[in-house]
């Protein structure tokens, strides 16, 4: 008995696949038995086919079955039956789907390769002490990193397709009676309700996951690193992995987390707790200081100590712009020399660094355009930028935003600005998770790794602001 | 799930006792009392501490209700709105002369001849936005910003140790000025009024009513020990200076070897001032949605922002009769709402408790 037509099903999938040029079919016939492999030739491994199916095929005697084709000739890891509907979904996720003419049941073997790197040291986080492996482009190589880490039956990975067109594979994984349920329920309702036609990279999907996409602020983590992962997945957290994506989602977020550094946790507590407090100077250096300099030399002038008024008063006298103006156009000197270098090739990187630094900071200075105190300012607030560069967007929005309220305002303008963002951020928890935790609200037994680090034995508990189904770490 | 917990609560309250006391307040008393003001703001201090107790109870017998629904239900919605309405004054009024004594310390000190709405032109859309982002938003960034303003302050009070001080004489005023400054200065007070609006947002556990006495106590000693350092200071001449914590810093030369530390100061009263707004404004606006129920919050931010603007703008060049009016008419509003309202609850629950033991034996 036929079960199927075996050629007429091979053109029917070439049809269904455009004739596409990488689409191919091998036959293989035995008296009456005819089978044919189906796969699309640039994502599987041809050799792998040739010794585990076409070869061990070719020598094994006897009538073959599908049952004994899965069990017993076929020597992939992974083989399993599919239905017809089915098939074009396989082939285009890399595998060999195999039709017979003595069976209705199709097997699908799984051969897919194609180009990956290794995983090396993520360049957004370089370390110190501590592992330096990175996750990379490919979501099964991301689990295998994951699963190193976390030899428990209790990680569990959900994948779901996202995007009609590239149909991108996408896992939500968690720790099973650790994470928050309402928590993993919210994250999958979300993602299943996604329409899009493609999804490139995990911040298609990030975009997705926030409550309020069109805030400024980040509402939900990223991180390269699988040992980060596996951190935040012991505290309770979810972690969104997409295929074709090196960047790994963790939700919830919190402020405090940008502030984190996984070399924090690799090194002596007390010198975490210090750079981690230099972190957040940084971050309020960053923030503030343009917008205070300005408030300080338009209002407040009489606050400063006298010699430093007379250095500012000696080097404004004659600029062509007012405090404000001046700053203003340090600060988008600054940002159009960032832009530039990042998108410059690097050899004309240097070059836009040496004029950057040398001809438009000394000779504007030089040639009475801006004033050195001005520079000083800006660039302190620059550098201080990068002590949280997952912030960096943000904070420089921010600036500018601060500039504007130094400068017209004053110091009550700063104050104000500062306090407006604190109660925007207030007002909005990321997956019932406050994001200002554990300081606003206070959450005593979160505040032992916050600003301040204790030794990691004093952790027993999990944060208690990602609400954990299991409060303990044991 | 939007109840702030008893620490957000404590840091609210500490805020509202915080108000006028630390600024114009001590040099309005010493004319009338000298060093004795001291005991008139600890007089004060403790009939406002009474409302504590009677808060607790109250929120105890009625968890989770409504402060307007308690007296609807039990003085009917007429004498309910005008209660509210009179609340609505006592608070809108509060947060009038917070603002305008720190705009007149701000203009002295910052803006000089600037444009006179500029402080406000910050603070109005802070506090509008607080106010509609509710209780909640406001009370946990005051906690986080709870530690900076207490150092602040506290940092006031060691530096004005660094000038000459002199302990101040007491018990020179009689009964009459004693009583009398009492009746004057009534209207800055009254702080744990705040609580009984918003009472139902928030979540009191068992055996955490004692924080709340704890922040209260806090705030109070804070606030006399600036009334003591501030007499201290400056003596027989202490009314005429009408900003109590920045003038602590004044004269203190040993740091002014590192510049002005009145910033110090001025931070803390920025702070202080613009929380001490939020509260009132949603205290404002919380009378007014109940007052008028066919009008969301957008409405009475709105409301609340044009009648500031107007009497800040009608006031302000009238500065010396606005503290007058705190000083002579504002005390009859305060006193109501101070002492009769709260007498008011006590038996109201002294009526409950009667009927539940009635209910008790008839079972």
């Amino acid at each position: 008995m036929s079960y199927f037509n075996v050629e007429k099903k091979v053109k029917e999938v070439k049809t269904a696949l455009n004739e596409s040029v990488d689409f191919s079919y091998r036959y293989f016939k035995r008296g009456n038995q005819k089978l044919a492999f189906i796969y699309l030739k640039s994502i599987i491994d041809g050799q792998l086919f040739s010794s585990a199916v076409y070869f061990p095929l070719q020598t094994f005697e006897g009538e073959l079955s599908i049952d004994k084709l899965k069990n017993d000739i076929l020597k992939a890891i992974d083989i399993k039956e599919v239905k017809e509907m089915d098939i074009i979904k396989e082939v285009l996720d890399g595998r060999v789907v195999v039709v017979t003419n003595f069976s209705k049941k199709l097997l699908s073997i799984d051969l897919l390769k194609f180009p990956t790197r290794a995983p090396t040291e993520p360049p957004t986080s370089p370390v110190i002490q501590g592992p330096r492996e990175g996750f990379v482009e490919d979501m099964q190589t991301n689990i295998t990193l994951l699963r190193r880490r976390l030899k428990s039956k209790d990680l569990v990975i959900d994948v779901l397709r996202v995007g009609s067109q590239t149909q991108t594979k996408v896992c939500i994984t968690y720790l099973k009676g650790i994470a928050n349920k309402k928590i993993v329920k919210e994250v999958t309702d979300k993602i299943k309700k996604i329409k899009t036609d493609g999804v490139l990279d995990s911040y298609n999907i990030l975009v997705y996951l926030e409550n309020r996409p069109e805030s400024l602020f980040k509402q939900v983590g990223n991180t390269e690193k699988p040992d980060i992962v596996t951190s935040k997945l012991l505290e309770g957290k979810v972690a969104v992995i997409v295929d074709n994506s090196p960047i790994v989602l963790t939700i919830p977020f919190i402020f405090i987390e940008d502030l984190q550094n996984s070399n924090d946790y690799y090194t002596n507590h007390h010198y975490s707790s210090f750079v981690r407090v230099i972190r957040l100077l940084g971050l309020l250096i960053a923030l503030i200081a343009p917008g205070f300099y300005l408030a300080l030399q338009l209002y407040h002038y009489n606050i400063l100590p006298l010699n430093f008024l007379i250095t500012i008063a000696d080097t404004t006298q004659g600029l062509p712009f007012t405090p404000f103006l001046e700053i203003l156009f340090i600060f988008l000197l600054f940002q159009i020399l960032y832009e530039v270098s990042l998108r410059l090739p690097s050899y004309l990187g240097l070059a836009t660094s040496v004029v950057g630094a040398l001809i438009l900071g000394d000779t504007g200075v030089k040639a009475g355009l801006i004033s050195p105190p001005g520079v000083i300012i800006v660039a302190l607030s620059k550098i201080a930028l990068y002590t949280i560069p997952e912030q960096a967007p943000q904070i420089t929005v921010l600036q500018l935003l601060f500039i504007v309220l130094g400068g017209s305002l004053g110091l009550i303008g700063l104050i104000s600005g500062l306090v407006y963002i604190i109660n925007y951020l207030n007002n909005y928890d990321s997956f019932c998770t406050p994001y200002l935790a554990p300081y606003s609200p206070r959450i005593p037994q979160d505040l032992k790794d916050a600003i301040l680090v204790d030794p990691i034995y004093f952790q027993r508990y999990r944060p208690k602001s990602f609400s954990p189904e299991k409060k303990e770490r044991v | 799930m939007n109840k702030i917990n008893v620490r957000q609560t404590g840091v609210i309250i500490v805020m509202c006792i915080f108000a006028n006391k630390i600024l114009l307040m001590p040099s309005l008393m010493y004319e009338q009392t000298s060093a004795d003001s001291i005991f008139v703001l600890i007089t004060l201090f403790l009939l406002d501490l009474a409302m504590l107790p009677i808060f607790i109870w109250l929120k105890n017998s009625y968890p989770d209700k409504k402060f307007y629904d308690i007296l609807k239900d039990k003085l009917g919605v007429v004498i309910t709105k005008i209660i509210y309405l009179a609340l609505l004054c006592f608070f809108f009024f509060k947060c009038l002369l917070v603002f305008s004594i720190t705009y007149v310390y701000f203009k002295q000190q910052i803006y000089h001849n600037e444009f006179i709405f500029m402080a406000l032109i910050a603070f109005l859309p802070v506090i509008n936005h607080a106010v509609l982002c509710g209780v909640r938003t406001f009370a946990r960034t005051i906690q986080l910003f709870f530690g900076i303003v207490i150092a602040g302050f506290i940092i006031c009070l060691i530096i004005s140790l660094f000038t000459p001080i002199a302990a101040p004489y007491f018990f020179v005023s009689n009964a009459s000025q004693f009583f009398s400054s009492l009746y004057n200065h009534v209207f800055s007070f009254g702080d744990f009024i705040i609580l009984f609006l918003i009472m139902d947002r928030i979540e009191i556990k068992k055996g955490q009513a004692k924080h709340l006495y704890f922040y209260s106590l806090f705030a109070m000693f804070l606030v006399v020990t600036l009334f003591y350092l501030f007499y201290a200071k400056y003596q027989i001449t202490a009314f005429m200076h009408n900003n109590a914590l920045a003038d602590l810093l004044v004269f203190s030369v040993q740091f002014n070897a590192i510049g002005r530390l009145d910033i110090i100061a001025m931070l803390t009263i920025m702070f202080i001032t613009l929380f001490q707004m939020e509260i009132f404004n949603y205290a404002f606006c919380d009378c007014f949605v109940n007052i008028f129920p066919l009008l969301n919050k957008n409405y009475s931010v709105v409301v609340f922002d044009v009648l500031f603007c107007i009497l800040y703008y009608v006031f302000i060049g009238r500065y010396e009769t606005m503290v007058t009016s705190t000083l002579f008419w504002l005390p009859y509003l305060a006193i109501v709402i101070n002492y009769i309202l709260p007498l008011v609850m006590v038996l109201i629950l002294i009526i409950r408790r009667r009927g539940e033991k009635k209910n008790k034996s008839n079972l």
